[in-house]
């Protein structure tokens, strides 16, 4: 039934179907030619079937508005739980297409009311003036792990409204939802944590352009007449390991605290590694490190290692 | 981008109609108003105005919606102002006031894009419904305006993103649309009505049923065309353009009426089965064989009568066939209507079913002057039927007696008298009265006919037969049938052929109602003509548009059929006298040939969109590579990925290079017009050069 992303939408996966409007103006057609038959009146006759006919050209040209848009899914870089998944939805179509929507396909709801009913984000519409277009979906994202995308339907009722042509689009890719960081222990580490304030005097050097007129050492001009700049150490980086025993709580507190220690560490540039329970990342630092340590509490698993603390 | 497109139809909630849409529903109630604006009572008009400035103030200030009460209220109002203005709500004008009513009102409650559609389905029916008032070319032209208009909000309700996009939807649809309706027109078979349905009352003009001197100059003032006809064959001349209408044989000394079957029927508490009967053909006896064969497009009227040319004969569709030798329909025209009809082009030959004394009664007394002038003069005429006539034929075209369209009231009760001796003034009305009671008070069977003589031919071989046309005559029995006898031929022989404009000293009377009329300017010369031009193209569009029923549809239909056989005959001949073989030999090559020149045509359709558009140029030979096994990777740019199979590609290297290089070139460098031309084809050259080496590459490998 469903395309998957970066397919051309084909005739087989397209469906057609009618509107409460489209019935309604089938009745109006109905309406006026009998009208016609009952008056003998030729121009309501000839509106009838003009109504008719562009009923029929709308059926075509909303087939043809939806058929062969290819659908691109762009992942979010990282979502954390409890956020929402900004999901971009990027719809190619080749030449101008008009009111496409695109929605979370939820398994309970129909089509028509489903579209009022959901939230705000769910749902979007698009115009590719230009052939191509892009629009951002927002999801909840509830748990931590990995996540499958979302069934997306995309809709079309352009021109008229009398029917919606309809596509479901699946993609196998995965979205991998980080544990919700929780904050309170961090601040608390910082203050605690040594050396972690940045800024210690540890010398001038020769000014050179580019630096920072606040850096310039102003006193030391007025008294050598050499323009200086003073230079701060960096703080002096943390080894160290970031425990799952060393944190209080159900296993989800641990890993979103355990969440919480990597995001800090990597911002203050501290050289740090991961020790789960079954699972233990050597130390390190920078962006690969960070990413490689949300992705383990991401995927950890308590039935991982049956030995390990509940 | 997404949500502001939506946002020109709906506001930010995704729900309520934005101003915006409310106008463009407004504007549409306007279109589809104006095609009932002069049907309708004007007061209409106001009532979609108020719903508008209500809605337009609720908006503004942020009132509340409009309540149930408001709404009903307003439907009351309605019902109220309609009741009032028409006496009822059954009658056809009624029930259309108030579906006018409902789809002005229907704004205070539309809220919603369903709401809004809802609108829109009603002024189609609203518009369809003004089909019912008239049908002529300008509504027609109005009507398709409405239409574009409610398709065009239609457009924006589905999610145009500007108001171009919308017209160009919207042109697309209609356009696209018409071809398929033309074909349904044409085809689609047409029934008789299914059920009866309220009809239209019309006020009734032109011909009444009785006639005094006086009525006929009345009809005189007005330029309403009545009907108009076509002949089939020949054409009548000028001097028998007699269309008769109606006999009125009963003269009270003042009026003369006419007695209609119904009237006989229960004067005499009998059927009206002697006088009058239905069917295709007249049951009348009727010597001679049709002369005029006519195609009439009536005007719709309250009254069912049908003019006809003469004796009406045969017709093809069921009529009331009268025993005075005239025609009726079934029932009223509530729209324009075609008909066949032949007819003789001469008086009856028949006597009617009750007998000549009828056409003899006079009053017991009254006009005591005229009695005797009539016995004087057939007693001069020596009881000679003919030279009597002849007398008073000849008496009415001396001096004293002049045609003119006012002539002096005439007050006694002695009427015939008081025209025959005092005011010698009168027209057509005036002389047949005078001429029939002549003939009566010697015992000569006369009676007055009502109908018109003339019309206006136009170039194209139609004639327009109005109002001012109407005429009355003579008929006496003379010699076992009816004779026409037009005393105004002999006092105004210009009126008979020239038609009533001609008339000296009609002039003040003449179009009296129509000071605007286009008729008046008859003698300027452009002006004339362009009316013509348009009568004529307002009578091709009645008679092949509006009057397309059953008939007309059979026979297009039996037309293109007898084509394609004709079609398929030739073909057949063509084919019949060779060998099968080489028939098929053509045939094949034929197809061959057809599908060369397609495959020849898409190839250099696809040459020229790709020699206008690099980027569709790069995207096939990507896509070319893509089945061959060297796709871009994911977020790869075109250039890169040409850059990175160049590496590895090797006689195709430097080619691939270049076209990245162009690309990029055509991409973003400011280029003129000639160095854009000159690096496209460049482009088209490298690409296929890659093309030609990775195929050869592949082949031995």
């Amino acid at each position: 039934m469903a395309i998957a992303p970066g397919m051309a939408l084909p005739q087989r996966r397209l469906f057609l179907l009618p509107t409460r409007f489209g019935v309604g103006w089938a009745v109006l057609v109905l309406l006026l030619l009998l009208l016609g038959i009952n008056y003998q009146n030729s121009l309501a006759y000839a509106l009838s079937f003009w109504l008719f006919a562009v009923a029929s050209v709308a059926l075509l040209r909303t087939w043809r508005n939806l058929l062969g848009v290819r659908a691109t899914l762009r992942l979010p870089a990282e979502t954390f739980a409890g956020d929402e998944v900004r999901l971009g939805v990027v719809l190619e179509g080749g030449r101008p297409r008009h009111a496409i929507e695109v929605h979370v396909a939820n398994g309970h709801t129909t089509k028509g009311r489903s579209r009022e009913q959901s939230a705000p984000g769910g749902s979007a519409t698009l115009d590719l003036a230009t052939g191509r277009g892009e629009t951002t979906l927002r999801l909840p994202a509830c748990s931590r792990g990995e996540q499958r995308m979302p069934l997306l339907r995309l809709e079309s009722a352009w021109p008229l409204g009398l029917v919606r042509a309809v596509a479901w689009l699946a993609s196998d890719e995965t979205l991998l939802v980080y544990p919700r960081p929780l904050g309170e222990e961090i601040n608390e580490h910082r203050q605690a944590g040594p050396g972690l304030e940045a800024g210690d005097f540890a010398g001038l050097r020769r000014a050179v352009p580019g630096d920072s007129p606040a850096r310039l050492a102003w006193k030391q001009w007025s008294r050598t007449g050499v323009l200086t700049a003073k230079v701060f150490s960096t703080p002096p980086r943390q080894q160290l390991w970031l425990d799952y025993d060393g944190c209080r709580g159900d296993l989800e507190t641990r890993l979103s605290t355990l969440c919480a220690r990597v995001l800090t560490h990597h911002q203050a540039g501290d050289h740090f590694g991961l020790r789960l329970p079954g699972v233990t990342l050597a130390q390190g630092e920078g962006a690969s490190q960070r990413r490689q340590a949300l992705a383990a509490l991401a995927r950890f698993r308590s039935g991982s290692n049956p030995g390990g603390t509940p | 981008m997404s949500r502001r497109a939506a946002g020109a139809v709906v506001l930010a909630d995704g729900h309520t109609l934005s101003a915006s849409m409310l106008r463009r529903l407004f504007v549409g109630q306007c279109l589809v108003l104006a095609l009932h604006l002069t049907y309708m009572p004007v007061w209409l008009g106001g009532l979609g105005a108020l719903v508008a400035g209500y809605r337009y103030l609720q908006l503004r200030r942020r009132l509340p919606r409009a309540g149930v009460v408001l709404r009903l209220v307003g439907v009351a109002a309605l019902a109220g102002g309609l009741w009032l203005h028409y006496g009822t709500l059954g009658r056809m004008e009624a029930m259309i006031g108030l579906l006018l009513g409902v789809y002005l009102l229907k704004l205070l409650e539309t809220h919603s894009r369903r709401d809004a559609r809802v609108v829109v389905l009603i002024g189609m029916v609203a518009t369809t419904v003004a089909f019912l008032h008239s049908q002529g070319i300008a509504m027609a032209a109005v009507a398709l305006l409405a239409v574009a208009w409610l398709i065009y909000s239609l457009v924006w309700l589905a999610g145009a993103a500007n108001a171009r996009q919308a017209w160009h939807e919207s042109a697309w649809l209609l356009g696209l649309a018409a071809p398929l309706m033309v074909l349904l027109f044409l085809g689609f078979p047409r029934f008789g009505p299914l059920w009866n349905l309220p009809q239209a009352d019309r006020a009734a003009t032109g011909l009444t049923d009785e006639i005094a001197p006086g009525d006929i100059a009345d009809l005189s003032r007005s330029d309403r065309r009545a009907f108009r006809a076509r002949f089939e064959g020949d054409e009548p001349a000028p001097g028998e353009r007699y269309w008769r209408v109606y006999t009125l044989s009963e003269f009270d000394g003042e009026r003369w009426r006419r007695t209609s079957p119904s009237r006989f029927a229960t004067a005499l508490k009998q059927g009206e089965s002697p006088w009058v009967a239905e069917g295709g053909r007249s049951p009348w006896s009727s010597v001679t064989a049709p002369r005029f064969e006519a195609e009439l497009l009536l005007e719709p009227d309250r009254r069912p009568w049908r003019p006809s040319l003469g004796t009406p004969q045969v017709s093809g569709e069921r009529l009331r066939w009268l025993a005075d030798g005239t025609v009726e329909g079934l029932t009223p025209l509530a729209s324009r209507g075609l008909l066949h009809l032949s007819s003789s082009g001469m008086a009856p030959s028949w006597l009617e079913p009750q007998g000549m004394h009828r056409h003899t009664r006079l009053p017991a007394e009254g006009n005591p002057r005229s009695r005797e002038l009539a016995q004087r003069l057939w007693q001069q005429a020596g009881g000679e039927p003919r030279a009597f006539l002849a007398a008073l034929m000849s008496r009415f075209g001396e001096a004293p007696f002049r045609y003119t369209l006012s002539p002096p009231r005439l007050t006694s009760r002695d009427r015939v008298d008081e025209f025959l001796f005092e005011s010698h003034a009168g027209y057509c009305t005036h002389y047949a009265s005078a001429m029939a009671v002549l003939a009566r008070s010697v015992g000569l069977p006369a009676r007055i006919v009502a109908g018109f003589l003339g019309g206006e031919r136009h170039p194209d071989g139609h004639f327009t037969v109005r109002d001012y046309d109407a005429h009355a005559w003579v008929e006496v029995w003379l010699d076992g049938s009816w004779r026409r006898l037009d005393p105004t031929a002999a006092i105004a022989p210009e009126r008979i052929e020239q038609g009533a404009a001609a008339v000296e000293g009609a002039g003040d009377a003449y179009l009296a109602d129509a000071p605007f009329s286009p008729l008046r300017l008859r003698g300027v010369g452009w002006v004339n003509r362009l009316r013509l031009d348009w009568e004529r193209l307002e009578y091709r569009w009645q008679r092949g548009v509006i009057g397309y029923r059953d008939e007309a549809r059979s026979a297009v239909v039996a037309r293109v059929v007898e084509r394609l056989q004709a079609l398929w005959n030739a073909l057949q001949d063509q084919f019949s006298s060779r060998a099968p073989l080489t028939w098929l030999m053509s045939l094949v090559l034929t197809g061959v040939g057809l599908c060369g020149l397609l495959v020849g045509l898409r190839a250099a359709w696809r040459r020229h969109r790709e020699g206008r558009d690099e980027a569709l140029r790069i995207r096939r030979l990507q896509a070319w590579l893509t089945r061959r096994g060297m796709p871009p990777h994911g977020g790869e740019s075109p250039a890169a990925h040409l850059r990175r199979l160049a590496g590895s590609a090797e006689a195709a290297g430097p080619a691939l290079r270049d076209c990245a290089h162009q690309f990029e070139r055509l991409r973003y460098a400011r280029l003129g017009p000639d160095e854009r031309r000159s690096r496209r084809q460049t482009l088209g050259r490298r690409v296929a050069e890659v093309k030609r080496h990775l195929a050869s590459q592949e082949r031995p490998g």
